[in-house]
């Protein structure tokens, strides 16, 4: 932004810095794999690492979803009531012990828009009702979460679609097909934000949404369609754990809106926006899950998860806030 | 830096508002009147509502939101907001279980002062290191319940004596439940001890325009890790109240209630843009959020309706509750 002609120290510096940031995380990875892979023999079988990448599956496309979100400078809250209502309808739509449905691929397909409605709606009502995203999303959320709560009506509906119920199981060169899943949505995700208007514009309103509305881009319909696409994520992710649990659950999501704020900021993106990308966040993402696989490992209670989770987020917003510590003043 | 851009002054020249605008004065009044219909339609659903029993009852499970709702009320009069409370206030419910065998009656302070003294942490986190509040306390949410859950070691804490915390469970001049009394009185308390200090214009000025309330001199800092201390030392009380009821104290026990908290401040007309707002309002909000918890089963609804009521509900009262005019871009 500051950048002048003749002003060539600050800009190497500026690069300078932002190499450091890009290389971070994934010296990070390397280095945490290689302190566990030192304390705990377990952790360094080949075994491990597939358990490692296998579950890192769903996360991964929940934060391919956030992280477009986040890029706008954004928040999402609602990934976890998504994925319950995407869980809830795909597992009443393939075959399955509650219904006579077997809609087979189509269901997902009904799962994923569903995702889709409710990001359109969060979109919507940031937009529309200019509500801040982090109010909004945790508003659809809960709407998504009841919805959810309707479907399940007191009885579980467990799954017998064959075709969904092997995505957790097959493997194809040693990882389960999820996995393969979770690969083609960062690929899909990369393309998006590299070569597609969408992407380009989630970076720019991120980085400088006055410049980009006083340039004449009509900025809401991307806005809205940032969100959209974020909620086919979340719908995706919700069908593929209802194929990991072999069931519909409306706590399907718990736990992951967080998880995939986590991955992503750790990855470094930024939550003001602009900086960032799928790649960084499925570098966090593999980060998150290391850590998590291996401090179970060493023998830390898997209940600390979420505290360490919480832990990386603060320090590492507080991180990357300290360059602009002086000159932003106002922080709600 | 030096580049003039021409950058036509999109701020309109801060209209000096003079009263409250149309929208702000029936937002105003919003609560009171859903109050009012809420109890009419109730009354007209179900006869027996306003009876004293079914009354009590209201009073006794609203209770603990209040507290929660009040407490964080004050930092959305600041401009943040406070994810972290029902998560702070399970891990005081099992806190105050487990204290309470050896500790007793000095359990219950205890048990607040260390709630207060987690959300000063929060509080500072905020201010020190410059992250946005929802962050702070999204983060503190997650290692709250972590905290919790290993120290119960993810299980209830039975309270095996409650003699220490039954008093709430008590009823002033025969009717009136005690902790819904206690809860009253803290909104009062903190209300008065606003109004009485320069504490009000400190929380307002913070709310309505930080930078500007730095300029003038406003301990905006302390202001606000104050507002944390409060909204801490209440989900402490409210962890209380809960444990008097229920007789244990639980890792998730009081996680259901950070919606309802959230949703009785917004429909209670406080602005979560900051400054315009009070803790009467949220008192207000709080009893129609519960009327509507206890209305729906009486009106026939299922209660999984709850939950995406409570979604619509924030939605639409944080849209008609938002100040306009202050924000320009909303992320």
């Amino acid at each position: 932004m500051t950048v002048t002609t003749g002003a060539a120290v600050p800009r190497r510096i500026i690069r300078r810095g932002t190499a450091f940031r890009d290389a971070g995380p994934p010296v990070a990875l390397v280095v945490i794999f290689a302190v566990f892979a030192a304390l705990s023999p377990q952790f360094r079988s080949i075994a491990n690492v597939q358990n490692i990448v296998d579950a890192a599956a769903v996360l991964a496309v929940v934060t391919c979803g956030i992280t477009f979100v986040l890029m706008m400078g954004s928040i999402d809250l609602s990934s976890a009531g998504v994925m319950g209502a995407s869980a809830l309808t795909v597992s009443l739509l393939v075959a399955n012990n509650r219904n006579d449905n077997d809609l087979g691929l189509l269901g997902i397909a009904v799962a994923v828009a569903m995702g889709c409605a409710f990001g359109f709606l969060s979109g919507l009502a940031l937009v529309t009702l200019k509500v801040p995203s982090f109010m909004a999303t945790l508003g659809v959320s809960a709407i998504g979460l009841g919805v959810a709560t309707l479907m399940f009506a007191g009885v579980q509906p467990n799954i017998s679609d064959v075709m969904l119920k092997s995505w957790a199981i097959e493997r194809f060169l040693g990882l389960s097909y999820l996995t393969w899943i979770a690969a083609a949505c960062i690929l899909a995700g990369w393309l998006i934000q590299r070569y597609t208007r969408l992407g380009r514009y989630a970076y720019a309103i991120g980085g400088a949404e006055e410049v980009l509305t006083l340039s004449g881009v009509r900025v809401k319909p991307y806005k809205v369609a940032v969100f959209t696409l974020a909620g086919a994520f979340y719908g995706l992710a919700g069908v593929m754990v209802t194929s990991q649990l072999g069931a519909g659950l409306v706590q399907a999501g718990n736990g992951y809106d967080f998880s995939a704020i986590t991955a992503a900021v750790v990855g470094g993106t930024l939550l003001t926006g602009g900086r960032g990308g799928i790649l960084h966040s499925a570098v966090g993402v593999l980060l998150v899950m290391v850590l998590t696989n291996g401090l179970v490992q060493v023998g830390v209670s898997p209940y600390w998860q979420g505290g360490v989770e919480g832990l990386i987020v603060v320090a590492a917003v507080a991180a990357a806030v300290i360059p602009q510590r002086r000159r932003n003043q106002v922080v709600k | 830096m030096s580049t003039p851009v021409a950058v036509t002054p999109v701020a309109e020249p801060a209209t000096a508002k003079s009263g409250p605008r149309r929208a702000q004065r029936i937002t105003g009044f919003m609560p009171l009147i859903a109050l009012v219909a809420l109890v009419a339609a109730l009354t007209i659903a179900d006869p027996d509502f306003l009876t004293q029993r079914s009354l009590t009852a209201v009073a006794r499970t609203a209770a603990p939101l209040i507290v929660l709702a009040a407490g964080a009320t004050l930092i959305v009069l600041c401009g943040g907001i406070d994810l972290s409370i029902a998560a702070l206030a399970s891990l005081s419910t099992v806190l105050l279980a487990l204290w309470l065998p050896d500790l007793g009656g000095l359990a219950t302070p205890v048990v607040i002062a260390v709630a207060a003294a987690i959300g000063a942490v929060q509080g500072v986190a905020h201010v020190l290191l410059r992250i946005p509040s929802f962050i702070v306390t999204l983060g503190g949410m997650s290692i709250l319940s972590a905290v919790a859950l290993v120290v119960s070691g993810a299980g209830t804490v039975r309270v095996v004596d409650d003699t220490p915390v039954a008093w709430l469970e008590l009823y002033l001049a025969g009717y009136v439940p005690m902790s819904a009394a206690t809860a009253l009185l803290v909104v009062a308390l903190i209300a008065a001890v606003v109004k009485a200090t320069p504490l009000h214009s400190w929380i307002s000025a913070t709310g309505y325009s930080e930078s500007a309330a730095r300029l003038a001199g406003t301990p905006v800092d302390l202001v606000k890790i104050g507002a944390f201390c409060v909204s801490g030392a209440c989900a402490g009380l409210a962890a209380v109240m809960l444990v008097s009821r229920q007789f244990s104290g639980g890792p998730t026990m009081a996680d259901n209630l950070l919606l309802p908290a959230v949703a009785a401040i917004v429909v209670g007309g406080t602005a979560i843009t900051g400054g315009h707002g009070s803790l009467w309002r949220s008192l207000a909000g709080a009893l129609v959020v519960t009327l509507l918890r206890v209305g729906l089963p009486i009106v026939g609804v299922p209660s999984a309706y709850e939950q995406i009521l409570y979604g619509a509900i924030i939605i639409v009262a944080v849209a008609l509750t938002l100040d306009w005019s202050k924000v320009s871009i909303i992320k």
